[in-house]
């Protein structure tokens, strides 16, 4: 523990060095540009800016890559929840109450409430990173392709929690993002499914241009087309902090949001993008009013955006403890190190002690600086919705496009993110819910990978899957789980005439909202 | 000569004024468009020879990454750019292998090889074979004639069906007779984590990344894909040296479309030449722990063509892969 304290002071006295501080400073306010950015997420953001780094010294570059990382996440919330645009995949399930929310007038709070639970659990898991991440890290390790199927499939039973109709229309929809995540190179056999012809489809559909599609392209076209512009209620200054009653409902959703981000977070691979799924549906399945969930609970706000920040720390543990490029941005930010000619490993704690602590404490330092950034900056924010219709929309348009080209300079992207919205559109008006589109398109490439590997581990033997213990007891939780949503299902089936009459005013309720 | 790159351009619709390019290249900013996403081997070593020539043809000098497919989106697009020397590529020893790819699959190529011209080799590491160091077998000699006593058992992970570390495991176990059981990642990274996490047995990966988890004991080198032993691992045999008759690298070199004029070609491969004598170049390869490995045209046209063949008869036996079956 003396040690602990002894390295943090040391860490201290490097991330609050002049030039350091600084590079956190700008870390965080380009992050939070990239993420208010509609489609360009945290990948993108610091892939960008790798080579920027490339002149720095290493502490400097790492603390610089890791401000955008997080920056990006805390921004990623901010037009899912004024335009119900995702900036990034993590934050689709923050377009749902979140935006449900600035309908109702309650746009500050939102936004308050999702930088608070992004600080909280931001700080929490960094103390989490700094005293477990060797135990933690050889844990995580353990997850291999038989593990991550077994959490994916855990993830997939989130859907049942999702929408507030139709479980029947719910499953309908990730059985199409399921299809729709199919597209692309067959891991296993190198063939080219649904690809006719066009390269660019050889890795899948983006989820990326899916969100901004289904999400804010369906939203403008629905504004667009009704017969008088909805009346959003302006911000006044009074609005912009959360009531008494919203912090109170918020507290639990941040603390369960941040223990479950960081642990789906430790683990290797891009699972953590699931965090807010599952954070969410685990809001909803506890919440004494369920039927608030889709309408502007800020526990759907609060839950998810604190699950999201806090798997950006767990990402770090496999990162920092062994050297292990764990994902797809902890293998940027180790190639940075590289480039310093700092090679990664399990002995990168004990050879760069000044790089590590001066990381962790950088992380402390960012998460109060974005603190400090985000809140003034929510009166801004908030704002912008004083823009009327005809003038914001065409620019929102405009931002999506760039942001989804931008990525990876891809017009298919572009193309894809049309489609997505022309069908968001039409799927909404038939009263169909999209994020479990969104889910599916996250879940299926990663649910094929391990469900294949496994299989080609054990020759095709299913039984991989119940003798290695961490996935049997998943899957047993998974099953525990699937039991008791279905559970009030066939209670309720007996009664069938009051379900269907509940289905249908909720259904009137949907159309009034949007 | 003149005449013909004139009609040539002219064809592509250039306008007059670039036809004089050829005295005055540069004129305007070069493209070395990195197949593979920032922070890969491509683009790690596209950024210091960007920086390089810069300096020396005083002319701005970009790096694009533009990815997708294995490597395959870039490439087709350097492979269809202009020709005219402001389009280059930076590839790696993939580039060989996704036409062979798209052949067996009687896909239509996204380009093929005869669309590039090589201009110079800037690195060649060495795979090297390293299994997870709890297992028993301390040399290459152990593992064969386990493998050979449990065939198709023993499992290696690797960044992707036919990619290059496939390709490195796939020469071992045709040239050593035996059978194992191949698992791809998405990436060299996740097959790292694989190999560390004990989910599979083994892998091939460049020096740089394996070096580390060797000194901390977490993996153990039994031999290396080289002509001779390298530096940082004296102990770690060759293939070579153990009687298989493979060698594989993971090259990165710089190509140019097909029919790029000849005088541009010569400038920019005399411009590449200096690159590598510059001190800041040789720093950050240093520092990416990859030792320069240069090769004019010439001489990287016979290596490069050597490996091309390598790499596509190994591609065609290990043929359509077919699920495991039960």
């Amino acid at each position: 523990m003396l040690e602990t304290l002894h390295n943090l002071y040391l860490g201290f006295s490097v991330a609050l060095a002049p030039t350091v501080f600084l590079y956190a400073v700008v870390g965080c306010v380009i992050g939070t540009l990239v993420g208010v950015l509609p489609g360009v997420g945290p990948l993108a953001g610091i892939s960008l800016l790798l080579p920027a780094s490339f002149g720095m010294d290493a502490t400097s570059a790492i603390v610089l890559l890791a401000g955008i990382y997080y920056g990006a996440m805390y921004g990623g919330s901010t037009t899912s929840i004024l335009m119900r645009i995702p900036g990034e995949a993590a934050s689709v399930m923050t377009c749902i109450d979140g935006y449900a929310m600035t309908r109702n007038g309650r746009a500050g709070p939102a936004l308050a409430i999702a930088a608070v639970g992004s600080y909280i659990a931001g700080t929490v898991s960094v103390v989490a990173l700094m005293l477990l991440a060797p135990p933690l890290a050889n844990f995580a390790l353990r997850f291999g392709p038989p593990e991550y199927c077994a959490l994916l499939l855990l993830g997939l039973l989130a859907l049942a929690y999702m929408s507030g109709g139709s479980i029947l229309k719910a499953l309908a929809m990730a059985a199409l993002g399921l299809l729709l995540g199919m597209i692309g190179i067959d891991p296993m056999t190198g063939f080219f499914r649904f690809a006719y012809g066009v390269v660019e489809l050889g890795d899948g559909i983006g989820v990326v241009p899916v969100a901004v599609g289904l999400f804010g392209l369906s939203e403008i076209l629905l504004t667009a087309g009704e017969e008088a512009p909805p009346e959003i209620k302006k911000p006044r200054l009074a609005d912009l902090l959360p009531s008494r009653q919203e912090w109170r409902d918020s507290a639990w959703p941040i603390g369960r949001g941040t223990v479950l981000g960081f642990l789906i977070g430790i683990v290797p691979g891009s699972a953590h993008i699931i965090s807010s799924f599952v954070s969410y549906a685990v809001e909803r399945r506890i919440s004494k009013h369920p039927e608030r969930f889709g309408h502007g609970a800020i526990e759907g706000v609060a839950g998810p955006e604190s699950a999201n920040n806090s798997a950006t720390s767990g990402a770090f543990v496999p990162m920092l403890a062994l050297g292990v490029p764990s994902g797809p941005i902890p293998a940027v930010m180790l190639a940075a190190l590289m480039v310093h000619g700092i090679s990664p490993g399990p002995l990168l704690i004990q050879q760069q002690p000044e790089l590590f602590w001066g990381f962790i404490a950088s992380m402390y330092v960012g998460n109060v600086v974005l603190l400090i950034l985000n809140l003034p900056l929510v009166g801004v924010f908030v704002n912008i919705l004083r823009v009327p219709y005809p003038f914001l929309y065409p620019a929102i348009l405009i931002f999506c496009v760039l942001g989804v080209y931008a990525v990876n300079g891809s017009v298919v992207d572009v193309w894809i993110m049309i489609a997505m919205g022309a069908l968001g559109y039409i799927l909404r008006k038939l009263d169909f819910e999209t994020a479990p589109i969104v889910l599916g398109v996250v879940l299926a490439p990663m649910l094929e990978m391990s469900f294949r590997q496994s299989l080609a581990m054990s020759a095709g033997n299913y039984t991989i899957f119940f003798s290695r213990p961490i996935a049997a007891s998943m899957l047993a939780a998974g099953a525990c789980l699937l039991l008791l949503s279905l559970l009030p299902l066939l209670r309720r089936g007996a009664d069938w005439r009051g379900a269907l009459g509940l289905a249908t005013s909720d259904d009137k309720e949907d159309i009034h909202e949007t | 000569m003149r005449r013909k790159i004139a009609l040539a351009l002219i064809i592509c619709g250039i306008s007059i004024a670039t036809v004089f390019a050829q005295e005055k290249f540069p004129d305007r900013p070069i493209t070395i468009v990195a197949p593979f996403p920032p922070g890969g081997v491509a683009d790690l070593t596209a950024r210091p020879v960007a920086a390089a020539m810069e300096k020396i043809l005083k002319n701005p000098v970009v790096v694009v990454n533009k990815t997708g497919a294995a490597g395959a989106v870039g490439m087709s697009f350097v492979a269809n750019s202009r020709p005219d020397g402001y389009t280059l590529l930076m590839a790696l020893s993939s580039i060989s292998i996704i036409p062979e790819a798209d052949k067996l699959f009687d896909r239509k190529p996204a380009y093929t090889l005869d669309q590039l011209v090589p201009l110079a080799l800037f690195s060649a590491d060495p795979t090297i074979l390293v299994v997870g160091a709890n297992h028993p077998w301390k040399n290459v000699k152990d593992l064969v004639a386990d493998a050979k006593k449990r065939p198709g058992e023993i499992s290696y992970s690797s960044s992707g069906i036919y990619g290059t570390l496939h390709m490195a495991m796939e020469m071992f176990a045709h040239a050593a007779g035996i059978k194992l059981n191949h698992v791809p990642y998405g990436g060299a990274g996740p097959a790292l984590t694989a190999v560390l996490g004990g989910h599979q047995d083994m892998f091939a990966s460049g020096p740089a990344v394996v070096i580390p988890q060797v000194k901390a004991g977490k993996l153990r080198a039994l031999a290396g894909w080289g002509a001779k032993r390298i530096a940082p691992m004296p102990d770690v045999p060759t293939f070579k040296e153990l009687g298989y008759d493979i060698e594989f690298y993971i090259w990165a070199g710089m190509f140019a479309p097909k029919g790029t004029p000849e005088a541009i070609m010569k400038k920019i491969r005399e411009t590449l030449k200096q690159v590598v004598q510059e001190a800041e170049f040789k720093d950050a390869m240093a520092k990416l722990e990859t030792p320069i490995a240069y090769m004019d045209a010439p001489e990287f046209q016979k290596f490069y063509e050597k490996d091309a063949k390598m790499l596509t008869e190994a591609t065609r036996r290990i043929g359509r892969v077919e699920e495991p079956a039960k």
